[in-house]
C-alpha cells in the first residue's frame, strides 16, 4: 500500500455537508441504537399487529386472548413463512419465483407417489428434494441462461409443472397408509404445542439472516437486484447470484412442499397453489420492514405473523369466509402506502399529505 | 469549427482577500446594482429570500435571482452549490423555507407548491419515454388530436408534429421509437415538447445540464436552439457546468456557492479565469497541468494487438507501467468501447488479444478480459457505477467484499476500518459512512466509486469520463489523485470526451480514428488546439483522403 502515501487530501469545502470523521451510526450509545430501532418508519408492522391485538382482545376476549391462539398462528402459518422465505433470496436479487407454489405441490406429489408404492421413507424424501432441485435448475436456465424475464419465465414453468402433476395424478389426490408413519412426523410433531414445521421456520429465517446480512454473497445479491448493471461492471458475478438463488428457492420450496405433504398427509395436487399469494404479499410487505427496502428474513417473518395474527383473530370472531381475503388486501395496499410516503418525506420530498393531494390532482386534473 | 473546448478546471492555492469581500455582497444588493430595469418592465421571473433546509444541511440561503424576458440566463456553481436545489425548489419538488417570494411576469406564485404555465423545465434526464415516437412524446405533454369517440386523427397529429418541430432544424423519423434517436435529436423533441402552446414568446423555459449527455460534436447544434428560443422572446434559465458554453450562448450569468448566490452579472464582464473563480472561490488556472512523471523506460504492462469490435477495427496498444494514457477521439471512433472492452464489459461482442506481460507472457482473449479483473470507473455513474439504495460504505466496498473478513463472512470492524481509510484518502465528504449514497454531491459519488477501484489495489485503471458532472474543484482533486498514484506505478488509461481531462493529467494521448490509433502525442507541451486538430483536422483531411481515393 506504499503508493497510497502519495495521496494528499485534497481540501474539497463543499457547502453544508460534514466531515466524514464523526461518530457513525453504529458507534450510537445504546439507548439511542435501541430507539431508532424502535421507530414506526422501520417496523411499522410491529405497531400494526399490537393494534390488532389489541383490536381482537377486546372483540373476542374468551378466545383470543390466549396461548392457543399464539400456538394456532404459529403452526397455522409456519407453511406460508417457509413459503416466504423461499421466495426472498431471489426477490432480493429481483427475480422473481412465480412457480415455487407448484414446485411445492410437485415435491409432496411425488414423495407421497414413491412412499405409496413403498419405497422407503429417505430414499423418497430425496427424492421430493431432488424435483424441487430440478425445478430451481430449470427455472433458472430459462431465466438466465436463455435470458426470458422471470416473471413470465418462471409463469410459464409453473403452468408447466402444474400440468405434469395433473397428468401424473388424475387430478385426484394420493392417499395411502404409508404416509401416516414416519413421513408424518416431519410436519406433524408436537412440542408443547408448537409443530415442528415453526421449528424450521425458524432455523431457515437465522441462516437466511446471517447469509444476506453478514455475507458478502448477501450484499452481492442486494447490489445485483439495485442496480445490476453497477454490479456487474464492480465486479460481481451478477448471472450466477441469479442463477443461484433461484437453485435455492426451488429447493427450498421442494422442502416445504414436503413438509406440507406430510401435514395434510397426502399427496394434494393442488396443494402448493394457495401459498402463491400470501407468500408474495408476506415477502413484499416484509421488504418494508427493518431493512428500507430490502428483501429481508425476519421482516418476511414479521409480515407472516400480522397477516397470520388478522386472518386468526377474524377466523375466532366468527367474521364470513370473505373477510380475511379482504384484511390482507387492506393491510397491504395501507402499509406499502404509509411506507411509501414516510420515505418520500426522509429525502425532503413534498410532505405527505401534500404529496396525496398532488397526486390526487394530477390524477383528476 | 471550435466545438470543442476545455472546461476549466484548475486551481491556484492562492488567496485573494480584498475579491473574496467584493464578491460575498448581500445577492439582493448584487442583483439591484446589476439591475437598472428593476422596477421598470415586469422581470419574466423573479425569486426572492429564497431559503431551503434539508436535514443536517442547508441547501439554499436566502437566494435570489431575477430573469429578464428574452434573456438566456446561465446558473453556474459547482457541485453541491444549490444549482439543483433550486431548480427543483421551481419545479415544485421542493417545498423552501417559510420567507420565499417569487413572480412571473409580475404574478406572485407559491413556490413549492404551484409550478406556473409559463415555465417550463426540461431535466437533465429529459422526461422521455423512449420506447414512444417523437410524434407520441410531443402529445403526451401537448395533448392528442382527437376526433369522435376519442379517436386520435393521426393525419393531424402528424402535421401538428412537424410544425412544432419545423422551427428547430432537426432531421428526425417522427414515427420511430426515441431510443433509435441520437441524443441531440431527443433533447430537439424535450425543448420542443416543452415549449408547446407557447405563442408569441413569453415564459421562462430552464434547461437542467442539457449538455451533460451530449458528445461534443452536437453541443454547437444544441446552442444554435437554445439562440431560436430567445429570437422568440422566451427566456431561457441554463443551467450548465460547461463554461465556455455560457460564455457562447448566455448573456447574463448567476453564480451560486455554498447555496448563496454569489452576484448576478453580465456574461461580457467576466472570462473564463474570473467566472470559475467566483464558483470557487479561489484562484483558476486554465492552463493547470497536475505533475506527472513520464517514463518511457519503464516496462510494458499492458499489451493489446488487434483489437476489433462495433467500434474498434484493428486496434493495437502498448502501455507502460505508470503512464496515464488518455484515449481521445470522435464519439464513432470506439473512444466508449475501449474502456469497457479493457473491463471485459463490452457491449458488443470484440474480439482481439490481450496481454499483461508483468503477470504472464501468454496472450489472451480480450473476450474474456473479464477474468483479469481490470477496474473500471464507468462512464454513466448513476446507471453503472452508484447503488443509490446503497450506503457508502456498502457502494465503496463492492469490489473488495471478498477482502473483507474470511470464508464469506465479513468482518464489520474491518469494512468500517477500510471506509474510513479511503474516505479520509480521497477526502469524500459525506455526513457519515452510513448516510445512502445518494445524498452525496456528484463529486463525492465519484470518489467513491474511485475509491471502490482503488481498493483492490491494482496495478492498472481504466476511468471513463471520469469527471463528467463533477465540479471544478473535485475534478483537480481527481487529477491529482490520479497523478500522484501514477507516480507511484499505477497504469492508467483514461478515456474523456473532455479535453480538460486529458490535457491536465495525461502523459502521452492516442488519438482514435476509425478504431485505430491514428496519432499519438506527447503531453509535454501539447495546446488543447493541437489536440483539436488531431482529433477533427486531420479527421476531415483523412476524409478527403478517402473521397479522393
Amino acid at each position: 500500500m506504499q503508493r497510497n502515501d502519495a495521496l494528499r487530501p485534497v481540501p474539497a469545502p463543499e457547502p453544508g455537508a460534514v466531515d466524514t470523521k464523526r461518530p457513525n451510526p453504529s458507534r450510537l450509545p445504546m439507548t439511542t441504537r435501541w430507539l431508532r430501532g424502535l421507530a414506526f418508519n422501520r417496523i411499522g408492522a410491529v405497531y400494526v399487529w399490537l393494534g390488532i391485538v389489541v383490536v381482537f382482545s377486546i372483540w373476542v376476549p374468551s378466545t383470543f386472548p390466549t396461548l392457543s391462539t399464539v400456538k394456532q398462528v404459529f403452526n397455522a402459518n409456519a407453511l406460508t413463512a417457509l413459503a416466504a422465505l423461499a421466495i426472498t433470496i431471489p426477490l432480493a436479487a429481483r427475480v422473481f419465483d412465480l412457480s415455487f407454489a407448484y414446485t411445492m405441490t410437485l415435491s409432496g406429489v411425488i414423495t407421497a407417489h414413491f412412499l405409496g408404492v413403498g419405497v422407503p421413507l429417505v430414499p423418497a424424501v430425496l427424492l421430493g428434494l431432488g424435483a424441487g432441485v430440478l425445478i430451481g435448475v430449470i427455472n433458472a436456465v430459462v431465466v438466465v441462461v436463455m435470458r426470458i424475464d422471470s416473471f413470465i419465465g418462471t409463469l410459464a414453468t409453473g403452468s408447466l409443472i402444474q400440468a405434469l402433476i395433473t397428468m401424473a395424478t388424475g387430478g385426484t389426490a394420493i392417499i395411502s397408509t404409508r404416509l401416516q408413519g414416519g413421513f408424518a412426523k416431519i410436519g406433524q410433531t408436537n412440542v408443547s404445542g408448537f409443530t415442528l414445521p415453526v421449528a424450521y421456520v425458524l432455523v431457515v429465517a437465522i441462516a437466511m439472516w446471517f447469509l444476506l446480512e453478514h455475507t458478502a454473497t448477501g450484499r452481492r445479491l442486494y447490489a445485483t437486484g439495485f442496480n445490476s448493471d453497477a454490479a456487474k461492471l464492480a465486479g460481481v458475478r451478477v448471472d450466477r447470484l441469479r442463477f443461484m438463488s433461484l437453485v435455492v428457492s426451488g429447493s427450498l420450496a421442494g422442502a416445504a412442499g414436503l413438509v406440507l405433504a406430510s401435514t395434510i398427509g397426502s399427496g394434494d395436487p393442488s396443494a402448493g397453489t394457495s401459498y402463491l399469494l400470501p407468500a408474495f404479499a408476506a415477502a413484499f410487505l416484509g421488504a418494508t420492514q427493518l431493512k428500507h427496502g430490502r428483501f429481508n428474513a425476519f421482516g418476511t417473518l414479521i409480515a407472516v405473523l400480522l397477516l397470520g395474527t388478522g386472518t386468526t383473530g377474524l377466523g375466532l370472531a366468527n367474521a364470513p369466509q370473505w373477510a380475511a381475503d379482504m384484511f390482507v388486501g387492506a393491510v397491504l395496499i395501507a402499509s406499502l402506502a404509509v411506507t411509501g410516503i414516510q420515505r418520500r418525506s426522509v429525502t425532503g420530498s413534498p410532505g405527505r399529505l401534500r404529496s396525496l393531494l398532488q397526486r390526487f390532482r394530477a390524477v383528476a386534473g | 469549427m471550435m466545438l470543442l473546448s476545455l472546461r476549466w478546471t484548475s486551481l491556484i492555492p492562492e488567496h485573494r482577500a480584498h475579491e473574496e469581500s467584493r464578491l460575498l455582497m448581500s445577492p439582493q444588493a448584487a442583483v439591484i446594482a446589476d439591475n437598472p430595469h428593476l422596477g421598470v418592465s415586469p422581470a419574466a421571473l423573479r425569486v426572492e429570500g429564497l431559503s431551503k433546509t434539508f436535514p443536517g444541511t442547508r441547501g439554499l440561503i436566502d437566494a435570489a435571482i431575477e430573469i429578464r424576458p428574452g434573456e438566456v440566463h446561465a446558473l453556474v456553481g459547482q457541485n453541491g452549490s444549490g444549482k439543483s436545489t433550486l431548480i427543483k425548489t421551481l419545479a415544485g419538488y421542493h417545498m423552501p423555507d417559510p420567507g420565499a417570494l417569487a413572480e412571473i411576469a409580475g404574478e406572485p406564485f407559491a413556490l413549492g407548491e404551484t409550478v406556473p404555465e409559463d415555465l417550463r423545465f426540461v431535466h437533465q434526464d429529459l422526461g422521455l419515454v423512449l420506447e414512444l415516437s417523437a410524434m407520441d412524446n410531443l402529445a403526451l405533454r401537448g395533448g392528442f388530436i382527437r376526433g369522435r369517440a376519442g379517436r386520435i386523427r393521426w393525419r393531424e397529429q402528424e402535421r401538428e408534429t412537424y410544425r412544432i418541430l419545423d422551427r428547430f432544424d432537426v432531421e428526425l423519423d417522427i414515427h420511430r421509437p426515441l431510443a433509435e434517436a441520437t441524443p441531440v435529436q431527443r433533447t430537439v423533441v424535450a425543448i420542443a415538447g416543452a415549449l408547446q402552446g407557447w405563442h408569441g414568446g413569453r415564459g421562462v423555459l430552464v434547461l437542467d445540464e442539457p449538455t451533460a449527455v451530449l458528445p461534443h460534436d452536437e453541443v454547437e447544434r444544441l446552442l444554435a436552439m437554445v439562440r431560436e428560443v430567445r429570437r422568440s422572446g422566451t427566456s431561457v434559465l441554463y443551467v450548465s457546468h460547461r463554461l465556455d458554453e455560457i460564455f457562447e450562448i448566455a448573456d447574463r450569468v448567476t453564480v451560486l456557492r455554498a447555496g448563496r448566490v454569489v452576484r448576478t452579472l453580465p456574461v461580457a464582464d467576466v472570462d473564463h479565469r474570473s467566472l470559475a473563480q467566483l464558483m470557487v472561490g479561489t484562484d483558476v488556472d486554465p492552463d493547470y497541468r497536475a505533475p506527472v512523471a513520464d517514463r518511457p523506460d519503464s516496462p510494458v504492462v499492458l499489451e493489446l494487438r488487434d483489437v476489433h469490435g462495433r467500434r474498434l477495427h484493428g486496434l493495437s496498444l502498448q502501455v507502460h507501467r505508470g503512464e496515464i494514457l488518455g484515449v481521445a477521439g470522435l464519439p464513432g471512433d470506439g473512444v466508449q468501447e475501449l474502456p469497457y472492452a479493457l473491463a471485459g464489459h463490452a457491449r458488443h461482442p470484440v474480439r482481439g488479444e490481450i496481454r499483461l506481460p508483468q503477470r504472464s507472457s501468454a496472450w489472451s482473449e480480450l473476450a474474456d478480459a473479464r477474468q483479469l479483473g481490470i477496474p473500471l470507473v464507468p462512464a454513466d455513474r448513476a446507471h453503472e457505477a452508484i447503488v443509490s439504495e446503497f450506503t457508502v460504505r456498502e457502494n465503496l466496498t463492492l469490489s473488495v467484499l471478498d477482502r473483507i473478513g474470511s470464508r464469506g463472512r465479513l468482518d464489520a470492524a474491518a469494512e468500517q476500518g477500510l471506509v474510513a481509510r479511503w474516505t479520509e484518502r480521497l477526502a469524500v465528504v459525506a455526513a457519515s459512512a452510513e448516510v445512502p449514497v445518494s445524498t452525496l454531491s456528484g463529486g463525492n459519488q465519484q470518489k467513491v466509486v474511485l475509491a471502490r477501484c482503488l481498493a483492490r489495489d491494482p496495478e492498472l485503471l481504466v476511468l471513463a469520463e471520469p469527471t463528467a458532472g463533477v465540479d471544478v474543484g473535485t475534478r483537480v482533486a481527481i487529477y491529482e489523485l490520479i497523478a500522484g498514484l501514477a507516480r507511484d506505478g499505477l497504469t492508467v488509461i483514461v478515456s474523456s470526451s473532455d479535453l480538460g481531462d486529458l490535457l491536465a493529467m495525461c502523459t502521452r494521448i492516442v488519438v482514435l480514428r476509425d478504431g485505430r490509433v491514428g496519432a499519438e502525442l506527447g503531453a509535454e507541451g501539447l495546446t488543447e488546439h493541437e489536440l483539436v486538430n488531431a482529433i477533427e483536422g486531420e479527421r476531415s483531411a483523412h476524409g478527403a483522403n478517402n473521397a479522393t481515393q
